[in-house]
């Protein structure tokens, strides 16, 4: 038998049809992976942030009370010793005064 | 004589970049909330110390861990833990319990309170918790927000600047105090919730506690590096001054004498080989550790405006709100604005009051400062938190290596 010949040779240079589908396919994966795995990253990267928050929240649900005026503790310190809000010993012990940092020289 | 942004005494310059680690990467650039960071891309960067609040932003999310803080009070507090003769107060700020759990293996935002207190019982520490600080922050804050309402409302001289903005964070103060000295007095005077707990361990508590207050040695441990500037903040000696003013002849000591950050907390914890994760659950030893929800949640974004819209409501209206979850303050929007209408007892008239909350600072104040200075704030009480996401994502908080760094803020 003899090799039949084409007159025509398909140019080697571009790829066959089905060669450019498998390449291509292989090619969109390889780059899909890192984007899926970029966007995740970002779309999870202030998880954290949320469930710490998250836990906070909780704790607040959970809590005996939940306003600050009805805390016992709170009410003991200002009958026994710290008068009332914004009362003398309150302004001694629990206010502040502010400092203009503009102006500070050493 | 030359300018500077610290006073005598106060501990500058907290956080350092390394130069040998640092690759020049700008990651830190876009955390920091005053363009504190100096160098060009590629070239190793350095902090100018004026500038930096002492957030710690830039510190956690470095993906080279070239980022450090120049001072640490760790060896101290174990040597005052060794101390027989000193009380050593541990306060507990409110974002510590959901966080410090990770760095013993526990999941993200698991709420460990009562084996926090329990691991630092163990290490020799009474229990203060700074929720109770919180919630007398409430109270001093909240007050003085409706006293500077109805004195504004009655057109009295002295009425007090509005909007009353929160004072509770650091990094928060020093922006205004090195940048807008002229809206100082919009500040509330309270004090933080960590310098109130400091303050108070060592006048009321001297007093609970039965102790010497030179003796009581306070150790807060902060999501926070910014607090250790704080701390060391010359005018918070007030108990010094108050035992003083009684009679007392000591030498000057400060209301917070420590502050470690929780990263620091664990690694005392592990030094003195206490496991958090599998210590048993302790309640607290005094009416210090007694909390409410309310003080609980300052340590997330909008968790002060909620509290106080909650405190508030009971003292103008003489009623509890029904639903205590203040919703529009909750979350990660960069700004977030609710408006209240109640009717106030004392005005006899229905008053409307304005808020807005604010975090990630660097990114989302300047709008609502120009604002103010313009006259044109619709504002009345505004919560600014330097760090996005509020105290949970503070610079002395475990860090979470998501790697993620590079995109910049939320």
């Amino acid at each position: 038998m003899t090799k039949k010949k084409y007159e025509f040779a398909e140019d080697n240079f571009f790829l066959s049809r089905r060669k450019f589908m498998v390449i291509g396919a292989a090619f969109a994966a390889v780059i899909a992976v890192p984007v899926g795995w970029f966007s995740s990253k970002l779309a999870k990267r202030n998880d954290y942030i949320k469930a710490r928050s998250a836990g906070l929240y909780k704790d607040d649900t959970i809590a005996k009370v939940r306003v600050s005026h009805g805390n016992p503790a709170i009410t003991k310190y200002y009958e026994e010793f710290g008068g009332k809000p914004l009362g003398h010993l309150s302004h001694d012990l629990l206010h502040t005064h502010f400092v203009d940092r503009t102006k500070l020289n050493s | 004589m030359t300018a500077t942004t610290y006073q005598p005494g106060e501990i500058q310059g907290l956080i350092e970049i390394q130069a040998s680690k640092c690759k020049g990467c700008d990651a830190c650039k876009k955390f920091c909330p005053t363009n504190a960071i100096q160098g060009a891309s590629g070239a190793v960067h350095s902090i100018d110390k004026e500038l930096c609040l002492s957030c710690g932003q830039c510190l956690i999310n470095c993906p080279f861990n070239a980022i450090t803080e120049n001072h640490s009070a760790l060896e101290t507090v174990i040597q005052k833990l060794a101390d027989k003769n000193t009380k050593v107060v541990g306060i507990i700020a409110p974002a510590v319990r959901v966080a410090i759990g990770e760095e013993f293996g526990l999941g993200t935002g698991e709420i460990v309170t009562g084996k926090l207190y329990g691991a630092m019982n163990k290490a020799g520490f009474n229990i203060f918790d700074c929720n109770f600080a919180a919630d007398l922050t409430i109270m001093e804050e909240g007050s003085e927000f409706i006293h500077r309402l109805h004195a504004n409302a009655k057109g009295e001289a002295n009425a007090g600047a509005l909007p009353q903005f929160t004072s509770c964070c650091p990094g928060w103060v020093r922006y205004v105090e090195t940048r807008y000295p002229n809206l100082l007095p919009n500040l509330s005077t309270a004090k933080s919730p960590q310098q109130m707990a400091g303050t108070v361990a060592k006048t009321y508590g001297a007093k609970v506690y039965d102790m010497q207050p030179e003796k009581i040695f306070t150790v807060a441990i902060m999501p926070c590096t910014s607090k250790k500037l704080e701390a060391s903040r010359p005018e918070f000696n007030s108990a010094w001054q108050y035992h003083q003013e009684q009679g007392a002849n000591v030498a000057s000591y400060q209301d917070i004498d420590a502050v470690l950050t929780t990263r620091e907390m664990a690694e005392l914890l592990k030094l003195l080989e206490i496991d958090l994760a599998t210590t048993p659950e302790f309640e607290g030893d005094s009416l210090f550790s007694e909390y409410t929800g309310a003080g609980t949640i300052f340590g997330t974004t909008g968790g002060v405006m909620e509290a106080a819209v909650r405190t508030a409501h009971k003292v103008l209206t003489g009623k509890e709100m029904a639903k205590l979850e203040f919703t529009p303050v909750r979350g990660l929007d960069g700004v977030k604005t609710a408006s209240i209408t109640l009717y106030d007892t004392e005005l006899s008239q229905d008053v409307t009051i304005n808020v807005a909350v604010v975090h990630d600072m660097g990114n989302n104040i300047e709008p609502i400062l120009r604002d103010i200075m313009a006259g044109t704030s619709p504002y009345h009480f505004i919560e600014v938190m330097n760090c996005a996401g509020g105290c949970v994502n503070g610079g002395g908080q475990p860090i979470n290596g998501s790697g993620s760094s590079w995109v910049g803020n939320i």
